[in-house]
């Protein structure tokens, strides 16, 4: 695992950006050539698909703003999993944890009336969903320190954990009517919208931007950020040098936690049709994984982060509209997407091993 | 195996590590590479032994040109290295290591391997528990298993890089004389890289000196020491005598207390240990590897929990008291493995810096940009303050190591402090430490180093089977005298 650069190394950084960029856009490339390989052997016209994703995805104001709140949760979840990788560890149980979020804000949203202050009922759901994730994420995290598991295998027992709460809470205490799920939320619960913008929501963009910022100040200007990236490296090292290991294990996990509990509040609190507006058992959607796919294309670098993030939100709601026109399965974008993380991956290591066989002087 | 290496050039960026280097190796006889820290002696060897390229020259094994893609390559026609940090699988026995590299089959035949085991290495004169797990053994057994796994893999040519680090003077005795037997039996071209001229004069029959790339010179050996060093470093060094001003053990303004101490050990235990270390004290810590030495060190640092006794800095009972939190009171440890335990590989000297200081949320980079080039400078440091810790020599990570300790310290507890630097990197370093106890730390220190303990120490622990012996004025000790209670020998 390469660990993010430190501002202390400017050019060298510049550097690796433009590498990155390299290889995205060489991975891109591959990936479209892919598709249209596709299509041509399906007897469509890849010109007018590409017209079609591009009309689907960016097409109107209603499309980009989709994208846009589509992208939001994959951002948090994102930048929480790059404090974690930074200190060296897999936290897997993002998914969980956005679940838990989800599953937090509800206790909130769904006791909220019609008369109810919206932005007080959104601030308390958001705060809820950092605490539920970061608890979540703590579980794990204790489980690593204190009980010598894991964090990728106590991440995915704990998905699997969080997701049957889940069930078990939709199909019990609250249930409404015959279907696993929550009644829909009120108003004043959701997210507001921008008037005639799509689904555009302010708040929503601002907190998803914010804890980005947040993240990427931790890691290139905070001291803390410095020993996550140091325990990156090498754990013992940083230990020695004074670094408190097994307390920056715990914190880490819970940031990430947090930021991927206001993901998870955020696919559930949005109006239709970016998500429901009510907890359901798989609100979570992947979307953990997702984000784990994001920071991979992005080789641990934060500043390509949003931008893959919104790549990744685009690509299903432009498949959409292919589906609806020419009936492809849109299942084919995320084939597509995982394709790219692969080749881009792929790419990385190779970076790195013909930078190991070029040798370093002794 | 004969082997000769032509015009070999090796650069790092503008580093010319190897410039047209050519040498010959005939079969039989034991070579040293003599040579400092960053003289270019690992670069080659690694080029020797297939573990790199060189950009341009020729390897000639036996007449034959050969160019190898890898170790494995260089092994298959007999090129064995053995490593200073051993090659092994630690979670594994002896002979599922041995039977590791050999895995041709898919069902290995474990009866014949374990008797082909034996039978190596008792040739060798080496005693190997195949059923022991590799984390058990000293770093002397590893190495055991690994010159065994290299012969029965049909090594023709031996790299030793040095060997005699972290073995007690019993295991180099051993590998002396089966490399003297393989040599001059079998032969088997040996070729040794090593700091240390004691083990050259003792095992070698010529030596080849690099400096800065070159190859600065060659002679058969015995020669005179002044010579190798002059050829080392190109200018006549004068013979260390004894360190001036001892510091004479006055029972007074005792920094450290360790009372009735026993601290678990892998296989053998701390039990009962007594010492006091007072302001400005230097105190040695001799023994064989694996005796007891490292536990009462760490003991002392936090990082091993004692099973009985107390510890007390300046009166304090620390015995709870973790690493960070003794850390806070003045006291600090430096582990032997630079990279891998003192210094985070990846990260640049201004980040070390930046990590040390615990002033405030943010980190200001361009006062942090400042401090590592003061330290760069004043602790001569080669290398830039962005540069990363794992591209220095390894006498410039221990400089770094010494930079980033913090001001006012009262213990400071240091293993093998100059392991594997050369001589003058190594004089500094202790330079360094001096003008620590001036300032009144306590040190104490491990060392595989016996002249190292008696040249710099005020008193020496010898520790033998976990027990530890007293001595409280080295220079009147003879050096049979400690030879005696390190070996565990009752006078």
């Amino acid at each position: 695992m390469t660990p993010l650069q430190g501002s202390a190394n400017t050019s060298q950084h510049s550097n690796r950006w433009l590498a990155q960029a390299l290889v995205l856009i060489v991975g891109l490339l591959i990936i479209v050539g892919g598709i249209v390989a596709v299509l041509l052997l399906s007897g469509k016209d890849p010109a007018s698909a590409l017209n079609l994703f591009l009309q689907g995805s960016l097409g109107d104001a209603t499309q980009r703003s989709l994208v846009v709140m589509r992208g939001l949760p994959i951002l948090l979840a994102a930048s929480g999993l790059l404090l974690t990788f930074s200190a060296g560890l897999w936290n897997i149980g993002i998914e969980g944890q956005m679940m838990f979020g989800a599953i937090f804000a509800t206790i909130i949203a769904r006791s909220v009336g019609n008369d109810t202050s919206g932005w007080i009922a959104l601030a308390l759901e958001l705060i809820l969903a950092a605490i539920g994730g970061a608890l979540w994420a703590l579980v794990a995290g204790v489980l690593k320190t204190k009980g010598r598991v894991n964090e990728i295998f106590g991440g995915v027992a704990l998905n699997f954990i969080a997701s049957n709460i889940a069930l078990y809470i939709l199909d019990g205490p609250w249930k409404y009517g015959a279907r696993q799920q929550t009644a829909p939320f009120n108003a004043p619960a959701l997210l507001p919208l921008v008037p005639d913008s799509g689904a555009l929501s302010l708040p929503g963009i601002l907190i998803a931007i914010a804890g980005f910022v947040l993240v990427y100040l931790i890691l290139k200007r905070s001291r803390w950020g410095l020993q996550l990236r140091a325990m990156g490296h090498s754990q013992r090292s940083a230990f020695l040098l004074g670094v408190r290991t097994e307390r920056n294990v715990l914190l880490a996990m819970m940031a990430c936690g947090a930021l991927g509990g206001i993901g998870g509040a955020l696919q559930i609190l949005s109006p239709d049709p970016v998500s429901k507006g009510y907890l359901f058992p798989d609100s979570s959607g992947g979307i953990g994984f997702l984000a784990l796919l994001v920071v991979l294309l992005a080789n641990y670098q934060a500043a390509w982060v949003p931008l893959i993030s919104l790549f990744f939100s685009l690509v299903p709601v432009g498949m959409l509209n292919l589906q609806t026109q020419i009936g492809l399965d849109p299942t084919l974008g995320r084939v597509f997407e995982e394709a790219l993380v692969f080749i881009v991956v792929l790419a990385n290591g190779a970076a790195a091993r013909a930078r190991h066989t070029m040798g370093e002087p002794d | 195996m004969d082997v000769q290496i032509s015009h070999i050039v090796k650069t790092f960026g503008k580093v010319r590590a190897n410039d047209d280097i050519s040498m010959t190796f005939q079969s039989g006889h034991i070579y040293a590479v003599l040579g400092e820290n960053g003289a270019g002696k690992s670069t080659l060897m690694k080029i020797l032994s297939g573990f790199q390229p060189p950009d341009s020259g020729q390897i000639v094994l036996d007449g034959q040109p050969v160019v190898f893609a890898s170790p494995a390559d260089a092994l298959r026609v007999g090129i064995g290295m053995l490593h200073q940090d051993v090659l092994d699988v630690p979670g594994m026995t002896v002979l599922d290591n041995f039977i590791l590299a050999r895995g041709t089959h898919l069902l290995p035949d474990r009866h014949r391997a374990r008797v082909e085991l034996s039978q190596q290495a008792d040739k060798l004169g080496f005693d190997l528990n195949p059923d022991a797990y590799v984390d058990s053994l000293t770093i002397g057994e590893r190495q055991q298993l690994e010159l065994v796994r290299l012969l029965s893999l049909g090594a023709k040519v031996l790299i030793l890089d040095e060997p005699t680090t972290g073995i007690s003077t019993d295991q180099k005795e051993v590998l002396f004389n089966s490399l003297r037997r393989l040599a001059h039996t079998e032969s088997v071209t040996v070729i040794l890289v090593s700091h240390k001229l004691e083990d050259v004069n003792a095992l070698c029959d010529s030596v080849v000196v690099l400096r800065q790339g070159q190859v600065t010179g060659s002679a058969d050996m015995p020669s005179p020491t002044a010579t190798l060093i002059e050829m080392m470093f190109g200018k006549d060094l004068p013979r260390s005598g004894q360190r001036p001003g001892k510091h004479a053990h006055k029972g007074l303004n005792t920094v450290l207390s360790v009372k009735a101490l026993s601290v678990p050990g892998r296989r053998v235990s701390l039990k009962d240990v007594y010492l006091d270390v007072e302001r400005g004290e230097v105190v040695g810590l001799a023994g064989l590897d694996g005796s007891g030495q490292r536990g009462l060190l760490r003991a002392c640092a936090g990082l091993e929990a004692p099973t009985a006794g107390w510890l007390y800095l300046e009166g304090r009972d620390v015995t709870h008291l973790n690493y960070h939190d003794r850390v806070g009171l003045g006291v600090a440890y430096t582990p032997a493995g630079r990279l891998e335990e003192g210094l985070v590989a990846g990260l640049t000297l201004t980040e070390h810096v930046a990590l040390v200081s615990d002033r405030g949320t943010w980190v200001h980079w361009n006062a942090a940009r400042h401090e590592a080039k003061d330290k760069i400078e004043h602790y001569s440091i080669r290398g830039t303050s962005e540069s990363r810790v794992e591209t220095l020599s390894g006498g410039n990570q221990q400089r770094a190591l010494m930079a980033l300790l913090p001001q006012n310290l009262k213990l400071l507890l240091l293993e093998s402090p100059t392991r594997g630097l050369d001589v003058e990197s190594a004089r500094w370093v202790w330079r360094q430490l001096l003008a620590r106890r001036e300032q009144g730390a306590a040190i104490i220190f491990i060392s595989p180093d016996l002249d190292e303990i008696i040249e710099y120490s005020d008193r020496v622990v010898v520790f033998f089977g976990g027990r530890a012996t007293l001595i409280d004025d080295p220079s009147k000790t003879s050096m049979a005298e400690l030879g005696r209670l390190i070996g565990g020998v009752q006078s």
